[in-house]
């Protein structure tokens, strides 16, 4: 029954981490094009000036 | 703006939702009744152990002379699973028994003819080929096989009031694992919602071939890398629970698991194929294509349990189901488990493709400012 109970916390927390690592990918992958977005319109505003 | 706050409400309305599903999953929703004791746990002392086993009877072999006399009393007989029923009436007219797996092997039951049940009825008289029947039994023997650990029990029951006939087809499902069913509160959700990844990607590419609207585009490739994302999980979690009630992780002749796998590298592949081009007309126009032909594999993995006997698959089948059936509890709890990871897929759609609307602006930007320089 323990091997069981093992097998079901193992498959939730499979479940648990593929959610938060996918959260956490598009929350840094959100991060870094704002950051280059930013720098990009400075250097455009530059440009301009 | 007022995007990123609806995205957020959904967030925690999806993530309240999946810690009460996980809440009730493990505390709420009760164990199958019925059920055999782990295979690897009945095996380290198999003396004397009462396991109570389900099925379908599948042999029957009244012992008389010139056994002992005590052996003349015994009915003794076969039962495996009866989801199994129809597979094996196949397998057994066309002498393929030995070719093919089974969830559980025949298990063999010694029982006493003169005992009675609870109807008065004799125990030897009312087992037949094909009687749905409980069994708790005392664990004589074990039979080792060559494809797992376990295959097989021999049982010996004690009286006859530990044989339970079932009134109705399905009345008894056999269960290895009874712990590890509570995966399904997962494993299937995450099932369906790759499903319905994979059919906004379906929707998405035919409005972009029709109006050409890159928004569409952007739809269908968020959705179709949402969709992989939730097909994984599904994959994964599948084995543990089929180690636990199978004995191994994978089955390559069960057609269920088959044609899931093949529907995972259908997604992979459009996934690469879209990173592989940097044109982004081609890409839409050939992304579009490929989300369209690709979803040949969602009905082909959805259906494949279903229509047995004419595949094989011995992977369970609950909901829409005549053999399947469900509590109360464990309805309640898989419903709340669809909502939950439905909001959470809307959730993440809404998010993926503000994300790709950003990327797209990035790219714009970086066209300007090479362009410039």
């Amino acid at each position: 029954m323990e091997g069981s109970f093992a097998a079901l916390y193992i498959a939730y927390s499979i479940v648990w981490l593929g959610v938060f690592a996918y959260l956490a990918y598009m929350h840094f992958r959100q991060h870094s094009i704002d950051k280059d977005i930013r720098s990009l319109k400075g250097e455009v505003s530059k440009h301009v000036k | 703006m007022v995007k990123s706050h609806v995205w957020r409400v959904l967030f925690v309305a999806s993530a309240v939702l999946i810690l009460l599903t996980t809440y009730l999953a493990i505390f709420y929703a009760p164990l199958p009744q019925t059920s055999v004791k782990s295979a690897e746990k009945v095996l380290p002392d198999i003396g004397s152990i009462k396991i109570r086993v389900a099925g379908f009877v599948s042999s029957v072999f009244p012992l008389g002379p010139p056994q002992t006399v005590e052996a003349s009393k015994l009915t003794e007989f076969s039962i495996a699973d009866f989801s199994d029923y129809q597979r094996y009436l196949d397998a057994a007219a066309n002498d393929r028994l030995g070719e093919q797996w089974w969830t559980v092997r025949p298990i063999d039951v010694a029982v006493r003819s003169g005992d009675t049940l609870s109807g008065g009825v004799d125990v030897g008289a009312s087992i037949k080929d094909g009687t749905n029947l409980s069994v708790l039994a005392v664990v004589v023997a074990k039979a080792i096989g060559p494809n797992s650990n376990v295959t097989g029990y021999s049982l010996a029951v004690e009286n006859g009031n530990d044989v339970t006939i079932g009134t109705s087809a399905g009345q008894f499902g056999i269960m290895t694992a009874p712990v590890a069913q509570k995966i399904f509160y997962f494993h299937m959700p995450s099932a369906w919602v790759s499903y319905m990844a994979f059919f906004v990607t379906l929707v998405a590419s035919a409005l972009y071939l029709k109006t050409r609207d890159v928004k569409y585009d952007r739809w269908a490739s968020c959705s179709a890398e949402l969709g992989v994302l939730f097909a994984t999980i599904a994959i994964i979690t599948g084995p543990v629970w089929a180690k636990q009630e199978w004995g191994v992780y994978w089955r390559w002749d069960d057609t269920k698991l088959v044609t899931t796998f093949i529907l995972w590298l259908v997604y992979i592949g459009y996934l690469m194929l879209r990173a592989s081009m940097t044109d982004t007309g081609t890409r839409a126009r050939v992304g579009a294509v490929y989300g369209i032909l690709g979803f040949v594999t969602v009905p082909m993995s959805l259906l494949s349990s279903r229509v047995a006997p004419l595949l094989q698959s011995s992977h369970p089948q609950v909901i829409a189901s005549k053999s399947g059936s469900l509590s109360p509890e464990a309805g309640m709890t898989i419903g709340i488990a669809i909502i939950a990871f439905t909001l959470l897929f809307i959730t993440m759609l809404i998010r993926r493709v503000e994300i790709a609307e950003s990327e797209e602006e990035l790219e714009e930007l970086k066209r300007i400012v090479g362009g410039e320089n």
